[in-house]
């Protein structure tokens, strides 16, 4: 499995949101008008109607100057993705280019995922079901999965005026990151590359002007503990469990049926037999 | 109480076991669908066109699956854009998609306060005979003695989006009528 990743160089966008409308284009995802809140930003951040936000920041600069940041917000593809953990149905998995996708026909919105996003992306929206009835079901963007497994990049990352969204092999990508960084240290002296370890790093990653503070982002993302907890110990606990009954009782009926040969009558279950006539 | 003897426990406890090996082992028919998921343009008709918005003039592939526009996308083999798209170009597909698109001519009479549907050729005529009225009415011929032969009561407005042609052509109808302000987007 060779892992791809979509490197974002937030240092060079530009805000043109094209890599937002090419999203909803490429997914049919449906308009969603949001009230104006005072900022230039068009909607407040990533769900299930709208994968992808630009997300624009006014920052002050350390010496008093003003620079506006515009982040590219989307699904981190978590190498360690918490969704996929917590996901009971199984709904959720990594593909082997490493982009997370959620089956819309497994997924029966119960909202786990919704709950551990270290990122707060994943949302519920709705989903027209095989029987034509309208679900609420688990939505984020899957990297243009089908897209990507043809050879094609991912609608943003095509779409992208700037080249500030890159699709690769992670490898590549990394390397890309480290020399765009070198550049743009130049301009923004706190820029880094944003790749939280906490998560296994992830298959969409930023190259920052300014640390994650400034763009409300974690600085530490971790998967939830509960569900550390739960799918990697209490689960497989259970499970053996689940076997091992299933065992005890294949195991009973085995020496029960060979070990009572001959015996028939004084057995208790061979009196009942006789009784029923079976 | 329900009386299980020990053979039928083991009976009942033997098909659970099997029904639950079977549904771990999962006959899942999403499966079979997922797999089937094809590209969303695997099966389209493709026509390049170009940019209507800006000056720019990017170029753009429409992507047409019975008879409805499924996707749009820069054109990565037309040399202004490479294939990248801004958020207006990318929502290029609206135009064709959108409910909210007037298919006839919209006409608005003269103090009315509502739009109306009207054909192309009374449209046309209605244009053709009013540029005439408004021409002939105010027609200049001399000012102070010197020939002007020009109108001010009309105006042309022109787009980002009209190529070297269709400015020649709107040039030489509106010098024609004697037009002086003729004028672009792009200045204003």
């Amino acid at each position: 499995m060779t892992a791809y990743a979509k490197f974002v160089d937030v240092t060079i966008c530009t805000g043109c949101r094209g890599c937002m409308v090419a999203c909803k284009n490429w997914n049919d995802l449906p308009i969603d008008t949001q009230a104006y809140n005072g900022t230039y930003q068009s909607h407040d951040k990533c769900d299930g109607k709208t994968w992808n936000v630009l997300q624009m920041k006014e920052f002050e600069t350390a010496s008093g100057g003003f620079e506006w940041l515009f982040r590219h917000q989307a699904c981190f593809h978590c190498t360690d993705a918490a969704c996929e953990k917590v996901c009971p149905e199984n709904a959720i998995t990594t593909t082997d280019m490493g982009n997370v996708v959620i089956d819309q026909e497994k997924c029966v919105g119960c909202s786990y995922c919704v709950y551990n996003c270290p990122f707060e992306i994943v949302a519920l929206a709705d989903y027209v079901n095989e029987d034509g009835k309208i679900v609420q079901r688990a939505q984020k963007c899957d990297m243009c999965d089908s897209r990507i497994h043809e050879g094609l990049v991912p609608a943003c990352s095509q779409t992208c005026p700037l080249d500030a969204i890159v699709f690769g092999t992670k490898e590549e990508m990394r390397k890309l990151a480290e020399e765009r960084l070198a550049i743009a240290k130049e301009k923004f002296p706190n820029a880094m590359i944003y790749d939280p370890p906490g998560v296994d790093g992830t298959n969409m990653f930023y190259l920052l002007p300014e640390g994650p503070e400034a763009f409300d982002l974690p600085v530490n993302p971790k998967v939830p503990t509960s569900a550390v907890i739960w799918k990697d110990y209490a689960q497989p606990l259970g499970k053996m469990a689940l076997g091992g009954t299933v065992m005890a009782v294949a195991t009973a009926f085995i020496t029960n049926k060979l070990f009572n040969k001959g015996h028939g009558h004084d057995e208790e279950g061979g009196d009942i037999d006789e009784s029923t006539k079976e | 109480m329900f009386e299980v003897s020990r053979r039928q426990f083991l009976k009942l406890s033997g098909a659970t076991a099997a029904t639950l090996a079977i549904v771990e082992l999962g006959f899942d028919p999403h499966k079979a669908k997922a797999a089937a998921k094809e590209l969303k343009t695997a099966r389209t008709d493709v026509t390049p066109t170009i940019c209507p918005y800006c000056s720019v003039g990017c170029g753009i592939l429409i992507h047409v699956k019975d008879n409805d526009v499924v996707y749009s996308e820069g054109d990565p083999d037309h040399p202004i854009n490479q294939g990248s798209l801004c958020s207006k170009g990318s929502s290029v597909r609206d135009l064709y998609t959108t409910d909210r698109r007037p298919k006839k001519p919209m006409y608005r009479a003269p103090g009315s306060d509502r739009w109306e549907e009207k054909e192309w050729d009374w449209m046309l005529d209605r244009i053709a005979e009013k540029v005439k009225e408004t021409r002939d009415s105010t027609f200049v011929v001399n000012e102070d003695g010197i020939p002007v032969n020009r109108t001010e009561a009309i105006a042309s407005m022109g787009g980002a989006a009209l190529e070297n042609e269709e400015c020649y052509m709107i040039q030489k109808l509106m010098r024609g009528l004697g037009l002086t302000f003729i004028e672009h987007q792009a200045r204003i």
